[in-house]
């Protein structure tokens, strides 16, 4: 399977050769991106000759990652081949390549004003998150008022409250940014004060009853039982929380915040740069692909001692 | 001199049931004291109140009336000195085994007193490969075993078991069974446990306290004058356990089930247990 995948490779520069050579004139990019991955698969399949765990690893993947390839293929065929998707509004992979390139810095600073937007907002959110579902699944009195709180708010979707932040930012601390960051946390706060206060409420009574009988302090049944008694249910959150964000920050950028990645497409599509825009789109997917994969190795971790978590 | 004495004056609990905000005696005019390093064992048919008994030593719930002294202490909430071990295991499943009951010794501030015993107490009970284990990592009878030991390395003076080995099957059962027995020897402590289990009570108890249900009440205190270990089959156990087991009203249906016709009062007392 892997020795498959490498004379496909071997095939997909041969493949971009034949390519008639039109307007935007393609350059050596997209064959030294794939050439890169097909050196990669190389020496993985170098090692996988000494570490059976990197050829069971390599075996595993192989057709999802032929599959892959084999759609990138597809689309540079369907672009720059042949032209069968409207030019020049779909530029194929080798134009995209090359936009990265060449906005590199703009892209660099436009994806940093995102994270930094997107963890300060998902930090906030997350944080009161906690505070307030322990606060409510252990006290009745508190879930009372809480409950109906993120029924009817926690319903509206967060990005619905945009064009009120903007009208107001100039009233809010931090501006537009203030705005944007109180938009994600409160969007965020909602799954995880829901999922956090139904994970304390499941814990069991006799676990904090335990607990008191060994003397752990007020604050103990908070922190050292409580919170790690619901994390199961808290991680739900984050990740439910995570996709909100994610939402939040994009619509907040494409809508008024005048940084970010959000912003370059806006204004790239303003400049009818359309491989820009695509650049912008897949370092977008690729870093929240990446924050995803992060948030699920810490769950995976925190959470080794829940059956059925590897 | 030895602690763990407990002394229960005229104790009563009642409920007040939500819907029709009646009164429901649970517990009444309990009066009992237990000598420090007994084992008790506490039968009677369910809804007698013996969990809410062993719950108010425990100091989870406040008696309605009367009190529980513990070393001629009032008992007025939880405390190290009286440890619980739960019929569901209770140990905390995000942390190992070494872990749970390191987290007892700390929360209960004698770490520095106790922790060069975790390991010995681990392996006492056979559980020492799965020290570092997770509780969902273990079988039912491990993870008793687990929460026994934690109960019991904070070295409380009274150990109160809430039916622990219920849910076990009935060989594991006797492996705990002796298990407990050399445990409390060793420590010395005073034990009070809750069974359903007439032949566990009479294998484990120096006393064993009947009760009849609602309200709850002792129905009768039958000393175990036989020396450990006790042998399940000899003559004297079979008595005893007849003995309870009519006192539990239970006797009068064995002779009755040799007609093979179940009278209406088995049908409604096997209905009322459930």
């Amino acid at each position: 399977m892997s020795l498959l995948i490498i004379v496909q490779y071997l095939y997909v520069p041969n493949f971009r050769e034949f390519t008639p050579l039109d307007q935007n004139a393609p350059t050596n990019t997209f064959v030294w991106f794939l050439g890169f991955f097909a050196a990669l698969f190389l020496g993985w399949n170098i090692v996988s000759l000494f570490s059976s765990r990197a050829s069971g690893m390599l075996k595993k993947r192989a057709p999802i990652f032929t599959a892959a390839f084999l759609l990138l293929l597809a689309y540079d065929w369907a672009t720059l081949s042949t032209g069968m998707l409207p030019q020049p509004f779909v530029p194929w992979p080798d134009a995209i390549l090359n936009a990265m390139i060449r906005d590199r810095e703009i892209l660099a600073r436009s994806l940093y004003h995102s994270l930094r937007l997107l963890f300060t907002g998902y930090g906030i959110g997350v944080g009161l998150g906690v505070i307030s579902g322990v606060a409510a699944g252990r006290s009745a009195s508190i879930r009372y008022w809480i409950q109906p709180l993120v029924k009817v708010f926690g319903a509206i979707p967060a990005v619905t409250w945009l064009p009120i932040v903007i009208v107001l930012s100039g009233n809010i601390p931090g501006g537009l940014f203030g705005g944007a960051v109180l938009l994600i946390a409160v969007a965020v706060w909602y799954p995880i004060t829901s999922t956090t206060m139904n994970g304390v409420l499941s814990v069991p009574k006799g676990t904090f009853e335990a607990a008191s009988t060994f003397g752990v302090s007020k604050l103990g049944m908070i922190f050292k039982v409580a919170i790690p008694a619901s994390s199961p249910f808290v991680f739900q959150g984050l990740t439910q929380g995570m996709s909100i964000a994610c939402t939040a920050l994009l619509v907040a950028e494409l809508m008024g915040v005048e940084a970010g990645l959000g912003w370059y497409i806006n204004w790239q599509r303003g400049w009818a740069d359309f491989a820009g825009m695509y650049a912008a789109v897949v370092i977008i997917a690729v870093t929240f692909f990446i924050v995803n994969a992060v948030l699920s190795m810490i769950r995976n971790f925190v959470l080794r001692w829940k059956e059925g978590i590897s | 001199m030895k602690k763990g004495r407990i002394k229960i004056r005229d104790l009563h609990k009642s409920f007040i049931r939500e819907k029709t905000n009646e009164d429901l005696a649970a517990l009444e005019n309990f009066n009992f004291t237990i000598n420090a390093g007994e084992f008790i064992s506490v039968v009677g048919a369910s809804g007698c109140g013996k969990s809410t008994l062993l719950r108010m030593i425990a100091g989870l719930e406040k008696p309605t009336r009367g009190d529980i002294l513990c070393d001629g202490k009032k008992v007025e909430g939880t405390s190290p000195d009286r440890g619980l071990v739960f019929q569901e295991h209770a140990l905390f499943p995000w942390l190992t085994i070494r872990k749970n009951i390191a987290f007892a010794l700390k929360s209960s501030g004698r770490y520095n007193d106790y922790a060069h015993t975790i390991d010995p107490l681990i392996e006492k009970v056979g559980l020492k490969e799965f020290a570092n284990s997770y509780p969902h990592q273990l079988s039912g009878g491990m993870r008793q075993r687990a929460a026994v030991i934690r109960s019991l390395a904070v070295s409380p003076d009274v150990l109160l078991l809430d039916e622990p080995l219920g849910a076990l099957d009935s060989f594991t059962r006797m492996v705990l069974q002796d298990e407990i027995i050399r445990l409390w020897k060793e420590r010395e402590n005073t034990m009070v446990m809750i069974t359903h289990d007439v032949d566990e009570a009479v294998y484990l108890s120096t006393r064993i306290v009947v009760m009849s249900p609602r309200p709850g009440r002792i129905t009768e205190i039958v000393p175990v004058p036989m020396p450990y270990p006790r042998n399940r089959g000899a003559l004297e156990f079979s008595e005893l356990r007849t003995r309870l087991l009519k006192t539990l009203n239970f006797a009068a249906d064995v002779e009755r089930a040799k007609g093979l016709e179940p009278s209406t009062s088995t049908l409604a007392r096997w209905r009322s247990t459930r």
